[in-house]
């Protein structure tokens, strides 16, 4: 009973602080050029202990492997009522490694990937489900969450609650410091850069199915992928082998001591960590490619990434596009073409300052609201949601 | 046959000295009388001008304070730089603690000396700029150490020739086509030799810390620029001539002192706003005037037009590059490094601009869409296009906007006329008509 | 209610007594150099006509260009209104109401009120109005009383362009030394006039009925070639060149209604 009453006592400081933080932001940032970024700032920020260490309670200090230890979202308040529902954690759309995070939250390609392949029924931990056996159900359920949340929020997760972003922006603030100037692509190159998104998903997608195939449909196409053997150990989420997030939420646990590094490293085999359940070599080349990259083009990861990509499919195209709730929206006729919207955007969107008025939401818009931050016209641009006004550009100029 | 010397390729200005002095002294004299005069009318208008208009009125006056302030300046080694036109980046100007002052022309008289040179077809406010040089008549232009002319126009650019013999002229070139990733380089290049010829010319390089304070000056120009735009959105606190004068000065004056006294003038009328005190009777019919710029002091006939006339009119808002389009768009910066504040100071100077000199896809929609948002906001409910004979580019732009307004249901007048004074009558018949048009409206 | 109007012209001063709405008299008096006079004549002239003292007439507008020179003015009002309302008062159903005048030529769109819509005036320049027509008889030799009914015979074989009186003029001489038929000169001459003000119609829009006022009204030729280039019927009241002086009497009428209430 203490406990329970010490733990929602805890819950309540801390979501106390957020709010505070939100309100001071609000009202005394008189810039008006900066305050959204701030906030966003402060959420991206608060969702870090909330993803990395475990959805408001602890345990700190414990080892976060699977051989050692509870999960902490096991000990979260109330998790007996989510026990049986999200056994490999709540699908969220944001890149938060299952593993290497604590075990709360799951990147929704590394369960799209882990119900296709295996197919069958693997049992209880390990890549294992509690609630049912069938694949198509398993995958039905990660869908479902998935499009309901891109219905809702839409690339808004990737603007202010993955942590994969906020690297992005911390990489451009570093650069910031340094006064150096960003970089950009020229319009076809990104252009053409935002279609690889779907590439990499397809591509994925396909290798899973390659590699899941004896499950699905019991036969096999490549060696080694039954139960139990070496593609199976190793490869069977084939995207996170290359996914950057992976080494650096294992790098992040591991310096914080959540995470023990000798079995990070048992965990893995090959010359030059050629393949492991944690980190590759590959990936952590990718990593240092993309922070190298990152440095110079803004949110460079965020144009490319494939979870950004399944959200944008899921509330952009048509028929998600007519049931999206949060939008972008310009009044055509303040628009006075200035350009500010177009170049201080971090992924080069071109289609707000493009399109005429009504909804301007785009699938490479990461909803970073910088561009309503910018914007100097009074109430020509806003962030919508339910076609309530949240955000809206305001004459920032009064501000000076 | 070969031309033999130099001044065999320019155009013939000469014009004999003495002529030319009497002709200077003759103008100045009629011109102090003109700005006198259109001060006495403004006051008369409107009996209960403030006190910190008086600021407004010395600076306006084009051979008093003003001119002495600059003169020092520039003996102290200060550089001035003139302009003929908006598309110059004042920000850069600053940024190099050099003087920006508008030189464009504004004078009757001396058109009629521009038509020794050129057709009488040209645009007049060209025109009168070649008469002003021809006898040296306007203090700022005489004291500019430099030119940046923009090639908007056909007369712009033949005019960037003529004066290029008699002062250094720095060409910017914007590209007709807004919108495409090759204007936008081309413009910032034609920026960079600008940058480079300023830096050059005053021996001061423009650093980041310089720039950003430049940038941070005009932001607090604009705010104060905004809040009496903001004023004039309600029931009229300030007649509209008092208005565009404030507005004008700023191309001339020094900028932060401008910005002051001009918060000075917006609160005045913030009160004089909740205490209902109103320059003219509320339901006097609001009109915008749109178009080619009207220029201090001689060029204030349809003003004084329009706010004198039997119904009364008052200008509540304008579409003028010499007017409310100066201040309006502030630079955007992002990130403040001296890329990305070279970048927004182009690009501010480029995409929001409404001169109908580009052409574009989309039929230049953000004049447009200017217009019809500031029918809306300031409740307008004439418009009167105004264009100058001559101008080819406002003319053919004409049809748009009417068809545009039409759909708001404003009326929408064309007016042409020159830099004369003997078509006043005439005008005055129209701009009557118009009011009393629109005031028939206004009660229905 | 007895109400004046006076039409300060520049070729001539043009007055209107109404009583309730029905006129009572008219009397025009040329201008010359003092229109001021002129216009005390004539309102003189129409006040022993109409058979009453100044002091009945209850209220005067004045009209035109010369308004401040008006012997009496309670109230003034544009040319333009006042054709709008004179217009709508001839005929109910004029919508687009056409006066060419000496100087000037105005086309005024107006609703069934008489209130004006829009209008567009000729651009300071007479290639529009009367002095035209003026100039192009001197230089046909003809008197400009006749040369309308000459025009009617003729079938519109030459034509000459009319951006300029002086280019016009010009035009008009070489083709009499071409020897061209005076009377299809005299129609070249009203069609380019009809075309003139026909791109003035346009800057507003023509809706029916069309109604033509003014002194150039009255002349056979030119409401001859505007009916045939609008291809549309255009009405001609009797006395068109009263209709500023009318308008500007039904204003004041309207003035006075407004003050008693």
């Amino acid at each position: 009973m203490i406990e329970l009453i010490g733990e929602i006592l805890k819950a309540i400081i801390i979501i106390g602080t957020i709010l505070a933080g939100i309100l001071a932001i609000l009202i005394w940032v008189k810039n008006q050029t900066k305050n959204i970024t701030y906030l966003r700032t402060l959420i991206q920020v608060a969702f870090i202990p909330l993803i990395f260490l475990g959805l408001i309670v602890g345990p700190f200090g414990l080892p976060q492997s699977p051989p050692a230890g509870n999960a902490p979202r096991e000990v979260l308040l109330g998790a007996e009522n989510l026990k049986g529902w999200f056994p490999d954690g709540i699908t969220v759309p944001v890149l938060a490694c299952y593993y290497p995070s604590g075990r709360t939250v799951t990147c929704a390609i590394w369960q799209i990937q882990s119900y296709i392949y295996p197919f069958w029924n693997p049992g209880l931990g390990f890549w294992g489900t509690f609630y049912t056996n069938s694949g198509i159900e398993r995958l039905a359920i990660v869908l479902g969450l998935l499009i309901a949340m891109s219905l809702v929020l839409g690339r808004f997760f990737c603007g202010w609650i993955c942590p994969f972003g906020l690297y992005m922006d911390l990489l451009s603030n570093i650069r910031a410091t340094f006064k150096k100037g960003y970089r950009k692509f020229s319009e076809k190159t990104n252009t053409a850069i935002h279609q690889l998104r779907y590439v990499i998903i397809a591509a994925f997608l396909i290798i899973s199915i390659i590699f899941g195939s004896q499950a699905i449909f019991g036969l096999q196409l490549v060696s080694g992928t039954q139960q139990g053997e070496y593609v199976y150990n190793y490869f069977s989420a084939p995207y996170c082998q290359v996914c950057p997030m992976k080494p650096l939420c294992v790098l992040t646990e591991t310096s914080l001591g959540y995470m023990d590094p000798a079995y990070v490293l048992e965990s893995t085999t090959g010359a030059f960590y050629e393949a492991g359940y944690f980190l590759t070599s590959l990936n952590l080349a990718i990593l240092v490619l993309v922070t190298i990259i990152a440095l110079a083009y803004r949110r460079f990861w965020c144009r490319i990434c494939p979870l950004g990509g399944l959200i944008a499919l899921f509330n952009r195209y048509p028929p998600f596009k007519w049931a999206s709730i949060t939008r972008l929206n310009k009044v055509e006729e303040k628009c006075t073409k200035c350009g500010i919207c177009k170049r201080v955007c971090p992924t080069q969107v071109t289609e707000v300052y493009e399109k005429e008025g009504g909804d301007v939401t785009t699938s490479a818009c990461i909803l970073c609201l910088r561009c309503v931050e910018m914007c100097p016209y009074e109430d020509c641009l806003k962030l919508n949601v339910a076609g309530k006004t949240i955000f809206k550009s305001r004459n920032w100029v009064n501000s000076r | 046959m070969n031309v033999k010397n130099e001044s065999d390729k320019k155009y013939a200005l000469e014009i004999a000295p003495k002529e030319a002095e009497e002709l200077r002294n003759a103008i100045r004299a009629t011109s102090t009388k003109v700005i006198a005069e259109n001060i006495k009318r403004m006051k008369k208008t409107w009996p209960n001008r403030p006190e910190t208009m008086q600021y407004f009125d010395e600076i306006a006056n084009f051979f008093g304070t003003r001119e002495k302030e600059i003169r020092e300046a520039k003996e102290e080694g200060k550089k001035v730089i003139g302009y003929t036109c908006m598309f110059a980046p004042i920000e850069l100007i600053l940024a190099a603690d050099a003087i920006p002052v508008r030189v464009s022309s504004g004078w009757y008289d001396s058109a009629k000396l521009g038509n020794r040179i050129v057709p009488v077809e040209v645009c007049p406010v060209i025109r009168s700029t070649i008469g002003v040089k021809m006898i040296d008549l306007s203090p700022y232009l005489e004291l500019s150490d430099a030119l940046i002319t923009t090639l908007t126009c056909d007369g712009m650019t033949k005019l960037s020739e003529i004066l290029g013999y008699y002062k250094p002229v720095w060409t910017l070139c914007p590209p007709r086509i807004k919108d495409s990733e090759q204007s936008m380089a081309f413009w910032k290049e034609e920026l960079k030799t600008l940058k480079d010829n300023i830096e050059k010319l005053t021996g001061t390089k423009i650093t980041s810390k310089k720039l950003r304070s430049a940038i941070e000056l005009m932001h607090k120009a604009a705010k104060a620029f905004r809040k009496l735009q903001d004023v004039r959105k309600g029931n009229p606190v300030i007649m509209g001539r008092d208005a565009m004068l404030v507005n004008q000065t700023s191309m001339w004056d020094d900028i932060e002192r401008w910005t002051r006294k001009t918060e000075e003038l917006c609160s005045e009328l913030e009160k004089r706003a909740q205490e209902k005190a109103w320059a003219c009777p509320p339901d006097t019919p609001r009109v915008m005037i749109t178009g080619t710029p009207i220029i201090w002091p001689d060029n204030w006939k349809l003003p004084n037009l329009i706010e004198e006339a039997n119904p009364q009119g008052v200008i509540v808002v304008d579409e003028l590059c010499s007017g409310d389009r100066f201040l309006y768009d502030p630079v955007g910066v992002d990130e403040w490094n001296m890329d990305d504040m070279f970048n927004a100071v182009a690009e501010r100077y480029l995409l929001p601009s409404t001169c109908p000199c580009f052409t574009s896809e989309d039929g230049n929609e953000n004049r447009v869409n200017w217009l019809i948002s500031k029918v809306k906001e300031f409740r307008v409910d004439g418009v009167i296009y105004y264009v100058v004979r001559g101008c080819m580019l406002y003319a053919m732009e004409y049809m748009r906007i009417k068809k545009a307004l039409d759909q708001l249901n404003v009326p929408v007048y064309y007016l042409d006329t020159d830099y004369t004074r003997e078509d006043t009558g005439q005008i005055k018949t129209r701009v009557e008509a118009f009011l009393e048009m629109l005031k028939s409206r206004v009660e229905i | 209610m007895i109400t004046a109007g006076i039409d300060m012209g520049v070729q001539n001063v043009k007055v209107v007594i109404l009583k309730d709405g029905e006129i009572l008299a008219r009397s025009l008096a040329p201008s010359g150099f003092e229109p001021g006079k002129a216009a005390e004549k004539a309102f003189k002239e129409a006040l022993k006509k109409a058979k009453i003292s100044s002091d009945e007439v209850e209220h005067v507008t004045a009209t035109g260009v010369g308004v401040e020179m008006a012997p009496r003015a309670d109230s003034k009002v544009s040319m333009i209104a006042a054709d709008a309302k004179a217009g709508v008062y001839l005929y109910s159903s004029a919508r687009t109401v056409i006066d060419v005048g000496a100087e000037e030529a105005r086309v005024i769109k107006c609703d069934e009120k008489g209130n004006v819509l829009d209008f567009a005036v000729n651009e300071r320049c007479a290639a529009g109005s009367g002095a035209f027509i003026e100039a192009m008889a001197r230089a046909l030799e003809v008197k400009v009383e006749d040369m309308g009914a000459l025009s009617l015979n003729a079938n519109g074989t030459v034509s000459i362009s009319a951006t300029c009186v002086i280019f016009g003029e010009s035009d008009v001489v070489s083709l009499i030394h071409k020897q061209e038929p005076k009377h299809e000169i005299a129609r070249a001459i009203y069609d380019a006039l009809a075309e003139r003000i026909i791109s003035m119609i346009h800057r507003v829009g023509l809706n029916s009925d069309v109604v033509l006022v003014g002194g150039v009204a009255k002349d056979v030729g030119f409401a001859a070639a505007l009916k045939r280039k609008l291809e549309t019927e255009v009405l001609i009241p009797e006395n068109p060149e009263f209709t500023g002086a009318l308008g500007a009497a039904l204003y004041a009428m309207e003035k006075v209604g407004e003050m008693q209430k």
